[in-house]
């Protein structure tokens, strides 16, 4: 116990939780076949990087630049949420479904 | 001299232009530019002859260097490079060979002028005789054999122009390609002959090769296994045989007379069959250099003489007898040159052009009166034509040997030295036998055409009728032509020696003297030989006073007082009368056997091979190699260049974009998963790379 509270305090244990939430993320991109599926995977791995800057901003540089990167992730999360729900909001319009799968008609 | 002479030459060469050019356009289609040119050429050789006979010798060389022919080496030449040299020689021979020529052309012409009178293409024959007087004149002047033989080929031309000058007649077309193809074959020889004198001396100037033979430069030269000098002997030899029409090349002569009449008188009878002895003459000491060449060159005459003479006798047509005679008579000059009577030769050559152009200009007038050649169609011209039948029977007498004509002189002098050469030898007997047989032959058959055509009744009343006497342009030549027959032009009065020693004619044997010194000819003979001489002279004059005169008195009795019938000797002889009259069956033997069955199956053959090997096997050939060729190429174009090189591209790089396709799903996920495997791949190995 105490080394788990020991590995969490730690910057492994922010990274295992980064990592963790990466992971997830990339399955969920790769696994949803809704498009808002795939949009909130996008999320996680956004902040899954997010946190690593933190992490390493605490632990390794000790200053506030990696913090401000996370900031910037954010915003960047929300402009492209926002950029990325209007692209879905028009794929609806065109295809009545918003399944990714259906979006090849660049293909041939 | 020696430049002026070139006139000689010049002048008929430049009448033979204009009228080739303009003739036709000319008043009297331009017979004076001809005619006066050779009078110009008269004139010029006349102060050379004078000077002949005044100073009893002449001589100048003119040169120019032609070109050069460098680095052919030959063992035995004089100098290292050929140089070809040309230029004039006038010594005593060629002043005498150029009065005579440029006097038989000149009153030729001048006969021809009546003759040819309204003939069409009147102002051609002007032009060829003028371009034949050129050769001819050019050969004379010639000091070296390049441009004799130049010349000689000249000669050959307008000689068969002039044969098919009656180009309608197909016999006259005939002829003249007979006389062409058939001297060709000598003058291949004596060409040849000219290609083995520039190896083995490097020259033909006959000075630089009269004074070879003197030093005796390549006396062992060898070509081929041959000696040099007796291989370019029978060479030189066979050209004269070709020219001269001798055996076994006479079958052109008599065909010849297709020509017109001035023609066979000035080129078959007065000089271009003479250049052939005149090739000879000139040639000489190199024949004489070899011991084979002169006795061969002996029999051919003696062979021709008797074989033409013969024939003579039964030919009735008038041109056709002198046709044979002088082929005859050529054989006597070959006989005479060969056995070493060079002097007599050489004379006997001028004698017969005088009375043998005399005697086809005579003919010329008869055939002109009756419109026929045939003597048995004439008879009883005595008192229709007296001009013609006089110099006629003066030229006969020339020929046939009676004392006191020319013919006399040359011919009893060419026996004399013929009969001294077999009994100085012990042996060639048959030369001298066949001599004195000839002249016997001669007188008789030269009789019985004066008998046939001028004598007894007329046997065709409406050709008798109408025949006349020329005009004087035609029997001026005759009557000059007849004066020259006479012995006292070049002997004495009678020819005879022994007679002649209280008037004595000395020009012609003081000039030949001469030329034989210069030529290193000169007879240096021994006491016995000298005896021998006199002896053989002796008693050739008495055999040939007695075979003429037997001759003379054989025809008078049968064609004159008709005592004996000629028809009933023909029938007696029958098979040598046939044998006669087909000419030894020489033109079937040269058309069936050498043209038929050896040219013309070597022509098949020739054309077998071209037929067969070149077409098939070359040209075909060839062709099945390229269609091979070309097929494999085809394949190699269909299958390796198409088929692998493009299509091969082609379907790399659709197969390429097949490949890649198949990654490009258009399935955002797909690339991800793509993506990340990659990535993980990458930081795989890239920690790899770090430890």
């Amino acid at each position: 116990m105490n080394h788990l509270i020991q590995f969490s305090s730690s910057l492994q244990g922010y990274l295992a939780v980064g990592a963790i939430l990466f992971a997830l993320g990339i399955f969920c991109v790769m696994t949803r076949k809704n498009a808002i599926g795939i949009l909130l995977g996008i999320e996680l791995i956004l902040n899954a990087a997010g946190i690593n800057f933190v992490a390493f901003s605490k632990f390794r540089t000790g200053l506030i630049d990696g913090q401000i990167v996370a900031l910037f992730i954010m915003l960047i999360a929300a402009a492209e949420a926002a950029v990325a729900l209007a692209v879905i909001l028009r794929f609806y319009r065109l295809k009545q479904t918003i399944d990714a799968d259906e979006a090849s008609i660049m293909r041939n | 001299m020696a430049q002026q002479a070139l006139l000689i030459a010049l002048f008929p060469l430049v009448a033979f232009v204009i009228q080739a050019l303009f003739g036709k356009k000319l008043p009297r289609h331009g017979d004076f530019v001809s005619v006066l040119a050779i009078f110009g050429s008269f004139a010029v050789a006349t102060p050379i002859f004078m000077k002949l006979l005044t100073q009893g010798h002449v001589f100048d060389t003119f040169e120019v260097s032609w070109m050069t022919l460098p680095g052919i080496e030959a063992s035995g030449r004089l100098n290292s490079s050929v140089n070809l040299v040309v230029g004039v020689l006038i010594n005593n021979i060629t002043a005498i060979m150029l009065f005579m020529v440029t006097l038989c052309a000149s009153l030729i012409h001048l006969f021809s002028v009546g003759y040819m009178h309204g003939e069409e293409r009147y102002h051609l024959f002007f032009a060829y005789i003028s371009l034949f007087s050129a050769g001819m004149l050019g050969l004379v002047l010639s000091d070296n054999l390049l441009t004799f033989f130049m010349c000689w080929e000249l000669m050959g031309l307008c000689s068969y122009l002039l044969i098919g000058f009656y180009y309608k007649k197909p016999s006259a077309i005939n002829a003249s390609i007979k006389a062409f193809m058939t001297t060709r074959v000598g003058d291949t020889m004596f060409f040849l002959g000219i290609a083995g004198l520039y190896y083995v001396y490097g020259t033909s100037n006959f000075m630089a090769i009269y004074k070879a033979v003197q030093v005796g430069v390549a006396h062992d030269i060898t070509i081929a296994g041959f000696p040099a000098l007796t291989l370019i002997g029978f060479l030189v030899m066979m050209g004269t045989v070709g020219k001269s029409a001798q055996f076994p090349l006479q079958v052109w002569l008599p065909d010849a007379m297709e020509g017109p009449t001035p023609v066979s008188a000035l080129i078959h009878a007065a000089t271009m069959v003479a250049a052939g002895v005149f090739l000879l003459i000139r040639m000489f000491p190199l024949l004489e250099a070899s011991h084979v060449v002169l006795p061969v060159v002996a029999y051919v005459g003696a062979i021709t003489a008797f074989l033409a003479a013969c024939i003579a006798i039964v030919q009735v047509d008038i041109k056709k007898v002198l046709a044979y005679s002088t082929i005859s008579q050529l054989g006597y000059m070959v006989m005479g040159v060969g056995v070493g009577a060079f002097a007599p030769g050489f004379m006997h050559l001028i004698t017969h052009a005088c009375f043998k152009a005399c005697l086809f200009l005579c003919s010329g007038s008869v055939i002109h009166s009756v419109h026929t050649q045939d003597m048995r169609e004439m008879g009883g011209l005595k008192s229709k034509m007296p001009i013609t039948f006089a110099t006629m029977f003066i030229a006969t007498l020339a020929i046939s040997g009676v004392p006191g004509f020319s013919g006399f002189v040359s011919k009893d002098r060419i026996l004399g030295g013929a009969l001294a050469y077999s009994m100085e030898h012990h042996g060639h007997y048959l030369i001298p036998l066949l001599g004195f047989a000839t002249a016997g032959i001669t007188a008789f058959y030269m009789f019985r055409m004066i008998y046939m055509t001028f004598f007894g009744h007329a046997r065709d009343e409406h050709k008798h009728h109408h025949a006349h006497e020329q005009p004087l342009t035609m029997t001026i030549p005759l009557m000059i032509l007849a004066g020259l027959s006479f012995a006292i032009v070049f002997a004495g009065p009678t020819g005879i020696e022994s007679v002649d020693h209280v008037m004595p004619v000395k020009w012609f044997d003081q000039a030949l003297e001469g030329a034989q010194q210069e030529m290193g000819i000169a007879e240096h003979l021994s006491p016995e030989a000298e005896a021998v001489h006199h002896q053989a002279h002796g008693l050739a004059l008495m055999l040939s006073l007695a075979v003429a005169g037997l001759g003379i008195l054989i025809s008078s009795i049968t064609y004159l007082k008709h005592l004996i019938n000629a028809e009933s000797i023909k029938k007696m002889v029958g098979p040598l009368y046939t044998l006669l009259w087909n000419k030894y069956y020489f033109d079937e033997l040269y058309l069936g056997v050498l043209i038929q069955k050896g040219l013309l199956n070597f022509n098949r053959m020739l054309a077998m091979f071209d037929d067969k090997v070149v077409d098939r096997i070359f040209v075909d050939g060839w062709r099945d190699v390229t269609m091979v060729i070309k097929s494999f190429i085809g394949k190699f174009d269909d299958i390796v260049v198409d088929r692998v090189m493009v299509d091969g591209t082609a379907d790399v790089t659709a197969g390429g974009g097949w490949i890649v396709r198949q990654f490009q799903t258009g399935k955002v996920q797909q690339y991800l998963v793509l993506t990340v495997m990659v990535i993980i791949v990458a930081l795989f190995y890239a920690n790899l790379g770090l430890k």
